[in-house]
């Protein structure tokens, strides 16, 4: 099955702090015909994104479908706190890469 | 109940606002002017140094604007969480401006200042009755954490302001405060709902950014009987029912569920609108008052002294052997200064000096930026551990090297550089308070 990759068929996909102990994802598409058609592959979910990352789906705090935005979110736990000794992105705003590279099948 | 219209001039104050749109916004009969000024998102530094997030400069500039409108139009204006963590000196520090732009504008008003500080020992006494709760730490509020805090504050909710609203106040600089609340204060102390307010200020507090194009500028809301309109102040701009729904899911978790200082909202329900090409109508918002009011504490603690050192490496061979060389580096200095405890990070930009562990991608690179990070219990010390690593990693033999003169090209002399104390955040949890009002004292001074 042919795949692209999450970029391609999202209008935002974005990282942000949700408090320091957080970082939340927004993945905003165009109109609802696309967002139901990503959401329907199911290739986006807690597990999709903790593999992603990296880590344990565990370290995924929530993940919400929310229909009245056209919009997916999905929240994470820092590894460490926003500030502390090693944090390399104060406000969380450059982690979206890998999210937005997730393969998406299509078609 | 009559509409209520909210201006907000930008979505931290000092990050500007077009004064073209707080014209036209002021046009529209706002009835009070309301600002957020603060955040956890720039870091633990502001709360813990008691610094500035933003300059007196452009705090001073904006706020003459808002003041000269708010009494031309003899309306309030409202600031929350001034200096950028609303602690005590941030909030005499503004204050401070407010009295110099009375005097050199020749205002006379009504200033209320309301301070968020919580006594250590207050959070103590709470700690031992068990009525602290984990907010997303993941660790519990301890005695022994609190002693090393340095500043506590905590947030308000819509209550202390309207208290100062009672009291007759034209301008408010008000500690810290849930963003939202600083914007639904002024409608509910009107009579408005507090469900529809306190919704209407999550999306209003951040300015226009609900907007298209989105921007640190004017936005207004209207609450009325049943639902509330979101209108920006620059006609270059429209809301749209996109822009307003993805801005309301932005900085934070549960797009569904808002929790305050005292009251949960479901947002499960809402609706967007869009009316004619720039307002959109919002309704839908419930409010639930939760049995306990709780508080959210913001705490931040001394972690040390950090000094840095940042070097270019180009050479391919280095940057093979990176991992094992930073790795070593770090042992032999931890070694070095052993008993006396440095914490050492590398920030290696060109590989995963962004993400660290989260970074799935190893391609190689063609060049690293390399930021050595130190942190010790004194300056001195950080200076020193910091200069021992930059100086072994200069100097350092591998296996396969081919250039035996230097591995990091240093862009300053000095190589090392001091930046001073460090904070990190030491609580952020829920208090249990018997009054939404006991922790926030509201003074009066007439100008």
């Amino acid at each position: 099955m042919n795949t692209r990759p999450l970029k391609d068929l999202a209008d935002i996909v974005r990282s942000k702090n949700a408090g320091p102990y957080r970082i939340t994802f927004d993945i905003l598409f165009k109109d609802k015909d696309r967002y139901e058609a990503v959401r329907a592959t199911g290739a986006i979910s807690a597990e999709s994104v903790a593999r992603a990352y990296g880590i344990d789906v565990s370290q995924v705090s929530s993940f919400f479908e929310i229909d009245m935005a056209n919009a997916i979110k999905i929240t994470i736990r820092r590894p460490r706190a926003q500030g502390s000794s090693g944090d390399g992105d104060m406000y969380g705003c450059q982690h979206h890469v890998p999210l937005m590279l997730i393969a998406v099948p299509v078609g | 109940m009559a509409a209520i219209t909210v201006l907000t001039p930008t979505g931290t104050l000092g990050y500007g606002f077009g004064d073209d749109a707080l014209a036209r916004g002021m046009s529209l009969g706002p009835a009070v002017i309301a600002v957020d000024a603060g955040s956890t998102d720039p870091g633990p530094h502001y709360l813990g140094s008691g610094k500035p997030l933003v300059s007196d400069v452009s705090i001073k500039r904006e706020l003459t604007a808002l003041i000269r409108a708010g009494r031309a139009a003899g309306i309030p204006v409202i600031v929350g969480s001034v200096g950028g963590a609303g602690s005590g000196v941030q909030v005499e520090r503004t204050a401070r401006l407010v009295r110099e732009i009375a005097q050199e504008q020749g205002l006379n008003f009504r200033l209320a200042t309301i301070r968020s500080d919580i006594p250590i020992e207050r959070a103590k006494r709470a700690v031992a009755a068990g009525e602290i709760v984990d907010f997303e730490a993941g660790t519990p509020l301890t005695a022994e954490l609190l002693d090393e805090t340095v500043t506590l504050v905590a947030q308000m909710g819509h209550e202390p302001i309207c208290e100062a609203l009672d009291g007759g106040a034209d301008v408010v600089i008000a500690g810290r405060a849930c963003d939202d609340s600083v914007i639904a204060a002024f409608p509910i102390w009107r009579g408005a709902d507090p469900a529809l307010a306190i919704h209407m200020g999550k999306i209003l507090e951040c300015g226009a950014f609900s907007a298209e194009p989105f921007a640190m500028d004017v936005m207004l809301g209207t609450v009325e009987e049943d639902s509330f309109l979101l209108e920006p102040g620059s006609t270059a701009r429209r809301a749209s029912v996109k822009s307003v729904a993805a801005h309301s899911l932005y900085e934070r978790e549960n797009p569904f569920k808002q929790s305050g200082p005292g009251h949960e909202i479901d947002l499960s329900g809402c609706s967007f609108e869009q009316v004619g090409e720039r307002q959109v109508r919002v309704r839908g918002a419930k409010l639930t008052e939760t049995t306990d009011y709780y508080v959210k504490l913001e705490g931040a603690r001394l972690a040390g002294y950090r000094s840095i050192a940042i070097a270019g490496i180009r050479c391919p061979t280095t940057i093979r052997a990176l991992d094992a060389i930073l790795d070593d580096v770090r042992r032999k200095a931890l070694d070095y200064f052993a008993p006396a405890p440095v914490a050492v990070a590398f920030h290696v930009y060109g590989g995963n000096g962004v993400m660290k562990e989260l970074e799935p991608e190893t391609a190689p690179q063609r060049e690293i930026g390399l930021v050595i990070e130190v942190t010790a219990a004194d300056q001195e010390l950080a200076h020193a551990a910091c200069h021992q690593i930059s100086g072994a990693m200069l100097h350092y033999h591998y296996p396969g090297i081919i250039n035996t003169s230097g591995n990091l090209a240093f862009p300053y002399s000095p190589s090392d550089l001091d930046l001073g104390p460090v904070y990190e955040f030491s609580a952020y949890h829920l208090m249990k308070v018997d009054t939404p009002t006991e922790l926030f004292p509201v003074r009066y001074e007439d100008l």
